[in-house]
């Protein structure tokens, strides 16, 4: 069998990271880009390698599906990395790429683990099945107007007998995701409207009007776990991130692993003993779903010490490194790369440690760094990126597909993130120094469309950083 | 306020064509089905529903599409190099030359008279959805607008914005894009008479009309 | 000189007659090649124009002589005329119309709604008439609403005698002011078709709801066809008796229009005269050919060469016919031994001499069991027509299972819902009423009778309640079941389609495996159905192994002898497996069951024709026996099958009425129209359903765009049939998406319908 070759179906820092593991891993590779994306860096970097083949392909829009079929076949890929967002959690394209004449590997989970893990519902009811606690709520689709009102009253009195002083309810279309279709109720008297409503919604947009009633937990944070699976039944752990910090839209922007740290942070619960109980029930479910690939177990853990598993995401995630960075391969005594394994066991190899082989070491800060303007609503800023410089550190990475050299003009069609810096620190004091330390070296000019000077939320995350870890 | 018509009118009878470019709508293979400085027809009949001329096809994901004229007008410039070759989306084909007619010189000089609301962004742009209906329903008739309306909804990193409108109160004359269209800053994007300017609006329509034929 | 004026007069007015019958034999020929007319016309044309030149000896001499030939040659025309030639006749501007009918049958008539073209439809005539009738020297009249078309002495805005959807509405507006009345109706069907427009209330959507009203008229009606030109005929046709005049046609579609589609003319092309003849024959639209096969009831005798204007004697037989007709379809209610006495003694008055007496005076007033009879007949009439032109199982044994299982299942049901659940109800509501004193003492007493009330009909019985639990049971388990159940095979192919709203709504091109599996043919992006072959509907709308299909044996044939039509009616069994386009079968939809009647395209696009008629007829039969639900599931129907001629045609009435009496007696007939539905079907037992949707994407109408191209000389815009306009006109009474079809028609099932529902 010839070299892999894999297209990488994304765009941004996702691209470069995974162009860097295909290199590391002696991989040929492919970009895309579409019109708006020509002056990204990682286009650049695929033109510019030294190569016997095209390596960078212009295409309508990096969510066609056909469009990177189509460049697949003419480029010779073998596999396809969807990276994150996009068509990484889509089971539809997945399987397209495995059943089509001419397959594809696709860098992610088998499409049907994607669609049974994709699908809250399904999750719900898997995970009560094996014992792993979920937030209280409807256990699958309603359709049904008496029995959704028959949940809402059950959800406000239990919250009532546990003495919540505003209890309130979440109405979500079963089919939604990403924050879409959510509406909370805080009055049963009000329930019937807004499940109308969401219904109707839910109809209109998915072409499903099932409607999912949870409990509305408010003091809670959002932890995650990272697992790393193979297709031989091999499921690792690197452990805990904690990812509380979050702009106006429910946007990630500030996240530390581990999870918790009882050294520095006081909490009213056992920590530890919660970590483990996330990290032992996520694998239990990982190991019953056939997991065979890098996926995150996401959970909300309340102000009593009780985790919820609230979904999975069946994908790499952004802020996979800081996980990274805390763990050690006991062979090596290096931090793992989480894309390079998941490329490698969705190529089908074997994982090469096991659980013993790994070990946890300092806390990591990862800060995304946007043109946004924080103080209203997170409200996207576009113009150009002049001057872009941080520091270089042996503790600090920066990834970003904004060119240094060269001004930048921020596309207007996609996600204003534009960098994204992952710091490390021995311990969580260490880590929150340098991120603070490594922000303030950070340089970003720019214009506007009016001559106005960029907006960025260097400032906000200034503010966040003492946050992290504080329930 | 006032235009020098007669220069702007020179100008279109020295040159009233519009080069409209053929691009790729995607990736495929393509195959050329016309020729340099063929004359191809755009789409016809009362509800525009019978396609124009067949300029190429272009094959992807064994999707044979079949690509007809938007405008009538001349093939030039066209490149023979990619005949059967797999093809980037965006990829230039050849130029369409065509001829523009008295309405058409109407429109784009009505632009330089109408009030016009640019573009504040490089944003996808689509029509209010209230404004959108009124002009389907009735097309002929205008829709007006004064300022506070909500006119627009911008599109811009995946937040949509609802544009109000501020200027002269009047009727929607123009819509300068296709709705979901990217457009460029401080392109037109609407084109608003105002009652005042009415009459001087159908004065230069119809010096227009009378004055092209000559 | 005053005697020579007189005579150039009449010598004038001579050859302008013979001018007229010159062209009247140019019409019937089509052509002026025929025995040189041309040249006898251009000849009468000299002589008008040297008229005072000529001797008048010479002129006479020249015009007799010119006669003599005009009248060889209508004799030898007459001999033998072709079915297009009286096509022709019948087209011809010289037949006579409704007007002198009114004028010459009727003693005085009244037009209601409407004088010329001063009328909502001037297509369209209605009058109050007096038609009279001598007995022993006194004369008797009867009151009588005369509804017809008008074709017009060239006015164009008669439209041809074409009925816009609003001049069908008027006709039916004063057919319920004759059974308001109790007045018979005279139908006079001079129309070569509808106006194919769907401006409200729509072409077929009218003549639907006319076949629905006339179902189920109470007063005695006759029709008399002159030009019975398919739907439009029917529109104002249900009769108790059908005449039809001897020189008349009577046709599921006009020969050219069989020629274009026979021919695969395309639209401008001109059709060959050939092929029009050789329809025309091949169609059997003649007075003959229609009573044989049983369309119409009687033929009244014209003229050789058909009945003009100042045809007097005509217009004397028509009237006795007309009152002839009236009276047996009213004697035909009272006694049924004084109907054969009557009938009898017409029978020897055949072919002699019309009587200037009639023996008696029929009143033709009916009493309410009168008017109970009359219905009776009239459904039983129209169920025996296409009787024997199609093709069944004829072996005794199974016949007689058959009647047998019929009987049996009516008595079950009868019995059942009938008889048992009215009961059931009473006791009941008994038991309620008692319990809701609400006093501990009469609680005690109520307990032992509901105990042994719920052993005899146990609860589980209720199909309502069993719906509820299971219907969203089954959405829970699409999970497990995605990949075992159906899927389409067109989605067996590794390319991509693109969505024809891509260029409006930018949607993607689709992959065909997602497209005709998990997204049931439905772009996810705008919502357009993609055609799906019928056997998806079959297995995903019903519940698992719930389909039984009944009376698959009914075959197609060719009453006609249609050429050709025999070799694809063979390839089209073959291919699909099947004996007609007609599916019927019981099915369940979450537990609740129902009866569905399935036209389908692939055999001979959906058209109707006996076969279809009959299953369509017996299905209802099946769903008022079994008190089910019935659905009509059109997956496309392009009509009246043309090959079966008038024979389809009068499948409209019959199975509309066969609908009215399903809906009489409190069922519930849902229509869901998807991909195409066109003309016949829709303009009658389709359109007259109380409950119609339409899938998304499907168009409905009366004729295809190119049809109203052709006949009214305009375009119309690309969604002209589409169901969302057939929504604004009130065709269709809702969209229905192909992934909730299940969904929302159990839900209509549920909050439809009539009491006599076996879950009611």
């Amino acid at each position: 069998m010839g070299k892999e070759r894999v297209l990488i179906a994304n765009r941004g820092e996702i691209a470069i990271r995974i162009i860097q593991a295909c290199r590391d891993l002696g991989l040929d590779y492919v970009v895309l880009y579409t019109k708006e994306d020509e002056f990204s860096l990682h286009v650049r970097i695929a033109q510019q390698e030294e190569s016997g083949f095209k390596k960078a392909y212009r295409v309508a829009n990096y969510k066609d599906p056909n469009e990177i079929f189509s460049v697949a076949d003419e480029s010779e890929c073998t596999a396809i990395h969807p990276g994150y967002g996009f068509f990484s959690e889509n089971y539809g394209f997945a399987r397209r790429a495995a059943m089509r004449t001419r397959p594809l590997t696709f860098i992610g989970p088998k499409w049907d683990v994607i669609r049974d893990l994709g699908s809250k519902i399904n999750t719900k009811r898997l995970a009560k099945d094996l014992k792993v606690p979920v937030i209280p709520g409807s256990d699958g689709s309603i359709y049904n107007e008496l029995e959704a009102e028959g949940v809402a009253e059950d959800l406000f009195f239990l919250q009532k007998e546990q003495g919540i002083h505003h209890p309130s309810i979440l109405v979500k279309a079963s089919a939604g995701g990403g924050g879409m279709g959510i509406e909370e109720v805080s009055h049963l008297d009000a329930f019937r409207r807004t499940y109308r409503r969401i219904q109707n919604y839910a109809k209109r947009q998915f072409g499903d009007e099932g409607v999912l009633i949870e409990q509305c937990l408010r003091d809670y944070q959002h932890l995650e776990v990272q697992l790393l699976c193979s297709s031989h039944g091999e499921v690792v752990h690197f452990g805990t991130r904690n990812c509380t910090i979050q702009s106006a839209g429910r946007q990630k922007r500030v996240e530390v692993a581990p999870g918790f740290d009882p050294a520095v942070c006081e909490y009213p619960f056992d920590a530890r003993a919660v970590l483990d109980r996330i990290v032992k029930y996520s694998v239990r479910l990982a190991k019953h779903a056939g997991y065979d690939n890098i996926g995150t177990w996401e959970w909300i853990v309340s102000r009593d010490g009780s985790p919820y598993l609230m979904e999975v995401n069946t994908r790499i995630q952004v802020e996979n490194e800081i996980s990274a960075c805390i763990s050690r391969l006991n062979k090596s005594n290096e931090p793992p790369n989480l894309i390079r394994d998941q490329i490698r066991v969705a190529l089908g190899d074997r994982l090469g440690f096991t659980q013993k082989d790994i070990s946890f070491k300092g806390t990591s800060i990862e800060m995304r760094i946007v043109a946004e303007d924080t103080k209203r609503g997170f409200a996207p800023w576009c113009g150009t990126i002049t001057r872009f410089d941080y520091p270089d550190e042996p503790w600090a990475r920066l990834y970003s597909h904004v060119p240094r050299d060269t001004p930048y003009k921020i596309p207007t069609e996609y996600d204003p993130n534009f960098a994204l810096a992952i710091i490390w620190g021995r311990d969580t004091e260490q880590a929150k120094e340098r991120a603070r330390q490594f922000r303030n070296r950070t340089i970003i000019e720019g214009k506007g469309a009016k001559d106005e000077s960029i907006i960025t939320n260097l400032e906000y995350l200034n503010d966040r950083i003492d946050d992290v870890l504080q329930f | 306020m006032d235009i020098n018509l007669n220069d702007l009118l020179r100008r279109y009878r020295s040159h009233p064509f519009e080069d409209y470019p053929v691009v790729t709508p995607h990736t495929g293979v393509v195959f050329l089905k016309v020729k340099e400085g063929q004359t191809v027809k755009g789409p016809g009949g009362e509800w525009l529903h019978r396609p124009g001329t067949l300029l190429y096809v272009i094959e992807r994901e064994r999707n044979v599409k079949r690509m007809t004229a938007l405008w009538s007008g001349q093939v030039s410039g066209i490149r023979l190099d990619i005949e059967g070759q797999f093809v980037e989306a965006g990829e230039l084909l050849f130029s369409i030359r065509h001829q523009l007619d008295k309405e058409e010189i109407i429109d784009r000089i009505l632009t330089q008279v109408l009030y016009i609301l640019p573009a504040p962004q490089r944003a996808r742009y689509f029509l209010a959805p209230e404004i959108s209906a009124k002009l389907e329903q009735k097309p002929k008739e205008g829709v007006s607008v004064e300022s506070g309306d909500d006119v627009l909804i911008m599109s811009l990193m995946k937040r949509d914005t609802v544009i109000s409108y501020e200027g002269v109160p009047g009727a929607l004359y123009k819509v300068c894009f296709k709705s979901g269209d990217t457009v460029e800053q401080g392109s037109p994007l609407l084109g608003i008479c105002s009652p005042d300017k009415l009459r001087y609006v159908q004065k230069v329509i119809q010096r227009i009309r009378t004055e092209w034929e000559k | 000189m005053r005697t020579d004026q007189v005579h150039m007069a009449d010598s004038g007015k001579l050859l302008s007659q013979l001018a007229d019958r010159i062209s009247y034999l140019i019409d019937i020929k089509g052509n002026s090649e025929y025995g040189n007319i041309g040249d006898l016309l251009r000849q009468i044309q000299g002589l008008r124009q040297s008229l005072f030149e000529i001797k008048e000896a010479d002129l006479f001499e020249e015009i007799d002589r010119i006669e003599d030939r005009v009248s060889f040659l209508e004799d030898r025309v007459s001999e033998k005329l072709s079915p297009a030639e009286i096509v022709n006749i019948v087209r011809s501007p010289q037949r006579f119309t409704l007007m002198d009918v009114l004028e010459n049958v009727y003693d005085s008539y009244t037009e209601l709604g409407g004088e010329g073209d001063c009328n909502i439809d001037p297509a369209i005539i209605v009058a109050r008439a007096t038609i009279s009738r001598r007995v022993k020297n006194k004369l008797y009249s009867h009151q009588v609403m005369v509804i017809g078309h008008e074709k017009g002495r060239g006015e164009e805005y008669r439209n041809g005698g074409c009925a816009r959807p609003w001049g069908n509405d008027k006709a039916l507006r004063y057919m319920m002011v004759a059974e308001t009345e109790g007045i018979p109706i005279h139908f006079y069907i001079f129309t070569p078709g509808s106006y194919p427009i769907e401006d409200y209330p729509g072409a077929a959507q009218q003549i639907a709801r006319n076949l629905y009203v006339m179902a189920k008229l109470k007063v005695p009606m006759v029709s008399f066809i002159s030009e019975g030109g398919s739907g439009g005929a029917e529109a104002i046709g249900v009769s108790g008796l059908r005449l039809m005049s001897s020189r008349g046609y009577y046709s599921v579609i006009s020969p050219e229009g069989a020629a274009a589609i026979e021919g695969k003319i395309r639209e401008g092309e001109k059709v060959p005269r050939e092929l029009v003849e050789y329809c025309a024959a091949q169609l059997k639209i003649t007075a003959e050919n229609n009573l044989k096969l049983g369309t119409v009831d009687r033929i009244i005798e014209e003229p050789l060469l058909g009945a003009k204007r100042d045809d007097f004697p005509f217009f004397r037989r028509l009237r006795y016919e007309m009152l002839r007709a009236t009276d047996e379809v009213v004697l035909k209610t009272k006694n049924f031994r004084a109907f054969r006495a009557y009938a009898l003694k017409r029978r020897e008055e055949e072919g002699k001499e019309i009587p200037e007496d009639f023996d008696l005076f029929i009143s033709w007033n009916l009493t309410d069991l009168e008017i109970e009879r009359l219905l009776e007949f009239r459904l039983k009439k129209y169920m025996e027509l296409g009787k024997g032109y199609f093709l069944e199982d004829r072996n005794v044994l199974t016949e007689g299972i058959r009647k047998t299982k019929i009987f049996a299942s009516k008595t079950y049901y009868d019995l059942r819902y009938g008889l048992l659940r009215p009961h059931h109800r009473n006791v009941q509501k008994v038991i309620e009423e008692v319990s809701s004193e609400g006093s501990v003492f009469l609680r005690k007493v109520t307990e032992p009778v509901r105990a042994a009330y719920d052993f005899v009909f146990p609860q589980p019985e209720r199909p309502g309640k069993v719906v509820h639990s299971e219907g969203p049971d089954e959405r829970k388990s699409i999970f497990a079941e995605e990949w075992e159940s159906y899927v389409s095979p067109l989605a067996n192919e590794d390319c991509t389609v693109t969505c024809p709203n891509a260029a409006k709504y930018g949607c993607l091109d689709l992959w065909v495996p997602d497209l005709y599996g998990e997204f049931c043919g439905v772009c996810p992006n705008c919502g357009h159905h993609f055609p799906l072959e019928y056997q998806w509907y079959l297995e995903n709308l019903f519940d698992k192994n719930s389909v039984h299909e009944f009376n698959d044996h009914i075959a197609s044939c060719n009453p006609l002898g249609f050429q050709g039509y025999n070799a694809r009616l063979k390839k089209d069994i073959k291919h699909t497996g099947r004996n007609s386009s007609m599916i019927t079968f019981d099915a369940e939809v979450w537990g609740l069951r129902l009866v569905v009647a399935m036209l389908f395209s692939n055999f001979r696009g959906g058209t109707v024709g006996v076969a279809e008629g009959e299953k369509f007829v017996r299905a209802c039969d099946v769903a008022g026996t079994t008190r089910r639900p019935l659905l009509a599931y059109i997956h496309s129907t392009g009509g009246i099958r043309i090959h079966e001629g008038t024979l389809g045609v009068v499948q409209m009435p019959k199975c509309t009425l066969a609908v009215r009496e399903y809906n009489d007696n409190g069922g519930l007939y849902i229509v869901v129209y998807d991909n195409n539905s066109y003309a016949g079907p829709v303009a009658s037992f389709l359109g007259c359903s109380l409950y119609q949707f339409g899938m998304r994407s499907s168009r409905i109408g009366f004729a295809g765009p190119r049809v109203i191209r052709e006949t009214t000389g305009q375009d119309v815009p690309p969604d002209y049939h589409s169901a969302k306009n057939a929504l604004k006109r009130g065709h269709i009474q809702g969209i229905w998406d192909r992934r909730e079809f299940k969904k929302n028609l159990h839900d209509a099932l549920t909050t439809l319908g009539g009491p006599n529902l076996y879950y009611k």
